[in-house]
């Protein structure tokens, strides 16, 4: 948020000019609509932009304000039933989008300390591990240890993956599958799954989550 | 300014619904005027209350009429565009948002398994991780991997890598090194454990070549002891935690 005094003239910069624009725009709707929650009050706003493209925001909605303005359709009473049936209707579905928006900002902010905690953790451990350091500052050899490190890693990771899908298949020392010694086998689905491609193939990882 | 956080609901409160909305319209106008001015732009307000028969506008009514047949001159689909009501712009509003949580919960999710990553470096077990953290563990490696051989490729190439200072000593006589250092030449990869009948694969147990690895006195700093590393763990028995993870997508 800038805490800059603003001079009141025309921004001189087009960029900025933009930038400003399109958040003032925003921010002023914003408030707008806050206002007609509040107060339950009507209103109109409208908003040309620097390119010439119209912005508009109505409560109810841009059109009837601006008939009223001109005093078209004089007929409509404002407390008549049916007026405040849809209007009951507005201010419930209007209360509950701010409430679902509001969750979702106070989950946003939640979600943001805890990057900033897990960014302060990667700062300390980084100073006591050198392994933590950025890879282009790394020394040769200590990349090369690192990669070794990594590839038996992702190798215990693609067994313990098929572990995972495959709990009851063990082998012993002969590689032996178990389940040779039964009737039985797992059914060809089972020893199929994508966890025992992910073994094979070593590169099988979808992006997961991210 | 008010420093108490406004319930977002009507005022049932008169007399404290029409203080705010005094205050709050007069914001708002002059909102609307910061941004005619600093942006050189067209703009009106109308606002209807209960406590004026005729409507609040800005800048005056011959500003109101200018602008409005400015917009109705428009062709219809430019009018409604960008036209919303209260209903359409929190919905908006709400999209945004979403993305930037979905945006926030990747970055996180990373981070920590960033983090899974350099303890598992360091010895922890891969038993407690759920399928869908191995799969980004195992994601996340590969990202790192490709980076280092790229950056090896790079060094490489720029100069031939300095041998490691523990390796044997040149031609001409020396007295052997002090202490005996533990060399590249050391370090092997795992020796996988032959696993007894009926043992589920136990080959995280801490490795020697690591033990050797960590205790390898070169340019870097030297871990003391597992203390070090415990302090940094996660609980990876924490059920809410592994509960977390798996249900971070958010649709």
């Amino acid at each position: 948020m800038g805490r800059q005094k603003i001079k009141l003239a025309k921004i001189e910069i087009k960029n900025h000019l933009q930038v400003t624009f399109s958040k003032r725009r925003s921010g002023l709707f914003k408030k707008a609509s806050e206002l007609c929650t509040l107060c339950g009050v009507e209103i109109a706003i409208i908003v040309f932009s620097p390119a010439g493209k119209v912005f508009s925001f109505g409560n109810p909605n841009v059109e009837s304000i601006i008939d009223r303005f001109f005093d078209l359709n004089p007929s409509v009473n404002p407390s008549s039933t049916a007026f405040h049936l849809l209007d009951a209707h507005r201010i419930s579905s209007i209360r509950d989008l701010n409430m679902q928006l509001s969750q979702i900002l106070n989950e946003i902010e939640v979600q943001r300390k805890r990057g900033e905690a897990l960014e302060k953790m990667r700062k300390n451990s980084q100073i006591q591990n050198w392994w933590e350091a950025p890879v282009n500052e790394l020394v040769f050899h200590d990349l090369e240890q690192l990669r070794d490190a990594m590839e038996e890693l992702k190798k215990n990771v693609s067994k313990q993956m098929f572990e995972v899908t495959n709990p009851t298949t063990f082998f012993d020392s002969n590689n032996v599958g178990v389940f040779d010694q039964y009737e039985t086998k797992p059914t060809q689905a089972f020893v199929n799954s994508s966890a025992a491609a992910a073994l094979s193939n070593n590169f099988g990882y979808c992006h997961g989550f991210f | 300014m008010t420093r108490k956080k406004v319930k977002l609901a009507f005022i049932t409160n008169d007399s404290a619904r029409k203080a705010t909305f005094k205050k709050r319209k007069k914001g708002l106008m002059k909102k609307v005027s910061e941004l005619s001015t600093l942006c050189g732009i067209d703009t009106c307000a109308i606002i209807y209350s209960p406590y004026e028969s005729q409507p609040e506008v800005w800048p005056d009514t011959r500003g109101v009429h200018r602008v409005l047949a400015q917009f109705k001159r428009m062709p219809e689909m430019e009018q409604s565009k960008k036209m919303v009501n209260q209903e359409s712009f929190i919905r908006q509003r709400i999209a945004k948002a979403s993305e930037q949580l979905k945006k926030q919960h990747k970055e996180n999710r990373e981070k920590e398994i960033t983090q899974v990553m350099y303890q598992c470096l360091t010895g922890k077990g891969l038993e407690n991780l759920m399928m869908a953290d191995l799969n980004d563990l195992g994601w996340l490696l590969d990202q790192n991997l490709k980076e280092i051989y790229k950056r090896i490729d790079e060094l490489k190439k720029t100069a031939p890598p300095p041998p490691p200072q523990q390796h044997v000593a040149p031609p001409p006589p020396r007295p052997p090194p002090e202490a005996p250092q533990v060399t590249t030449g050391n370090l092997h990869l795992l020796q996988e454990q032959k696993p007894a009948v009926g043992l589920t694969m136990d080959a995280m147990q801490r490795p020697q070549w690591f033990t050797d690895w960590m205790n390898n006195p070169s340019d870097h700093q030297q871990m003391n002891s597992f203390g070090h590393g415990d302090e940094m763990m996660l609980s990876f028995t924490d059920n809410n935690h592994n509960t977390m993870w798996s249900n971070a997508f958010f649709p």
